[in-house]
């Protein structure tokens, strides 16, 4: 079984720390969101695992294989930084050759899956913001790894492109540990099972993003005819009808009662993200 | 194809300038060291020095300075690589510091020999129709090699050090690995003014010493910069 494993990790630069004893257990290959805000400590957090920052104190280890000293284990890692970490004077292709080269990984397959076939033969800087994304988050799929890590990773890029990288990642992470920060809370509970939460260099919470706990959950329900005789309780705001409730799963019971009693529904809105209250309170 | 040939491949295509430069600096070179050759036997007489065996091996220098413009680009490409993010996603790949610095001096050296490889046949070719003596056109085949190589490794390993360790990414730090690089040129050009007779000997001493004081730097340098320096 594989296991990533951090024991009261404490790591910085040029001597000042900046994440404090972080311990964390990983044994179930799926998507873990990280998330915090500037500065928390996120970037610092994934170099010391793909093992370019040395622990100050505490371990980093991808099966039993500490993630500073063994080459062998940090083969097995992808990491995606904010930079687009690429040769920018090459063609789209030769960039991801010159990864290739030194790495080895099937070049085509990566132009095939990111649908980057058009810009293939295209000068890397000569490509928009959202394009490099695209060429960026492509060499860390050349070869197959055990363990991604990827910072921000559909930042720049079009809402399509997006939804692709985004389901390229759930597929992967069905037998591979994905690690993925993100600013966008909506996008990661959308694809996140974990959810990881780092404030001021601290591990704040570590769970399953289901049993993130909040205080109240609103929903907006826009419909055709009037429903306010069906839901009494409920606020009607910019169009919608806004019902608060305990949690995500009594939203079902309310839209399948609404259905049935004849209501014409047009659209369903998460108003808060739940994640957006814990994220604020830590 | 090996990380340090990458590296190599890419310089080239970065700037062609400091080719260029390299190129006509050896030119330069070569026709310094056969100058003397045209000046009239006993019209230098009596002269203080030995111009007839010392004046060649003074071009020695000019070539091996030359073979350290032709290497520049990759230094400057060390420093790309740094800012752009990625000598880090490398590192995140498993090489270590070492295997980096490796790479881009090994792409420097590999640059400066084509350079001097060139400069070396041109020389000799030039020298054996002018008339200089074969022994002398021998010794400074030896002699570019060994300084121009030792030079260049030299700069290379100080301006990669210096340009990890500068805080802000701008790579203004470069210039203190030429500063520092050239200072062995300086006896290599004078002492064989000074000392004719020992012209050969001082300048290979002063290549093995260039050589071992490299390579125990580039060692050093590969475990004392931490990964960390490396990050843009």
């Amino acid at each position: 079984m594989q296991k990533l494993e951090l024991q009261e990790v404490s790591a910085g630069y040029g001597g000042e720390e900046v994440i404090h004893r972080i311990s964390l257990e990983m044994t179930e290959p799926s998507i873990y969101v990280v998330l915090g805000p500037n500065g928390a400590g996120k970037t610092t957090l994934f170099r010391t695992i793909c093992g370019i920052l040395k622990p100050f104190s505490g371990q980093a280890m991808f099966d039993d294989m500490d993630l500073f000293t063994s080459k062998e284990a940090r083969r097995r890692i992808a990491y995606l930084s904010h930079l687009n970490a690429l040769p920018e004077e090459m063609t789209v292709f030769n960039t991801l050759k010159y990864y290739a080269d030194i790495e080895g990984g099937d070049i085509e397959h990566v132009l095939d899956l990111l649908s980057l076939n058009d810009l293939r033969d295209k000068k890397f800087s000569s490509l928009s913001q959202g394009q490099k994304k695209r060429v960026s988050v492509g060499k860390i799929f050349l070869r197959e790894r055990d363990l991604y890590l990827l910072d921000e990773p559909t930042s720049n890029v079009d809402p399509k492109i997006s939804k692709e990288i985004r389901d390229i990642l759930i597929e992967l992470s069905k037998d591979k540990f994905v690690l993925y920060s993100s600013h966008n809370l909506y996008e990661a509970r959308e694809i996140g099972t974990y959810l990881i939460l780092i404030k001021n260099g601290e591990l704040k919470f570590f769970d399953k993003i289901d049993n993130v706990k909040t205080r109240e959950y609103r929903v907006g329900i826009k419909t055709l005819n009037d429903i306010s005789r069906l839901l009494p309780e409920s606020k009607f705001e910019n169009g919608y009808y806004v019902v608060t409730v305990d949690s995500p799963r009594e939203v079902a019971k309310i839209v399948n009662n609404l259905v049935q009693e004849g209501a014409e529904l047009v659209e369903l809105r998460e108003l808060d993200n739940p994640l957006q209250e814990f994220f604020e309170e830590g | 194809m090996s990380f340090w040939q990458i590296t190599m491949k890419r310089s080239v295509r970065l700037s062609r300038t400091y080719f260029i430069l390299g190129a006509v600096m050896s030119i330069y070179g070569i026709g310094l060291s056969n100058i003397i050759s045209l000046v009239p036997s006993g019209s230098v007489n009596p002269a203080p020095i030995d111009l007839a065996n010392s004046f060649p091996i003074l071009s020695v220098a000019f070539l091996s300075l030359s073979a350290l413009f032709f290497s520049l680009p990759v230094v400057m490409l060390f420093v790309y690589d740094k800012n752009n993010g990625v000598l880090e996603y490398l590192l995140s790949t498993g090489l270590d510091q070492l295997d980096i610095f490796k790479g881009y001096v090994k792409a420097s050296l590999a640059l400066s020999a084509y350079l001097l490889v060139f400069a070396v046949i041109l020389n000799t070719v030039v020298g054996f129709f002018m008339g200089t003596s074969p022994v002398l056109l021998a010794s400074m085949a030896g002699l570019t090699f060994a300084i121009g190589i030792s030079e260049v490794f030299l700069v290379s390993v100080c301006m990669v050090a210096f340009s990890s360790l500068q805080k802000t990414p701008m790579g203004a730090n470069q210039p203190l690995g030429v500063v520092i690089g050239i200072i062995p040129m300086f006896p290599a050009l004078i002492l064989p003014l000074v000392f004719p007779s020992y012209a050969i000997v001082i300048d290979i001493l002063i290549a093995a010493v260039t050589l071992l004081v490299s390579l125990a730097l580039l060692l050093s340098i590969g475990h004392l910069i931490l990964r960390e320096k490396l990050l843009p």
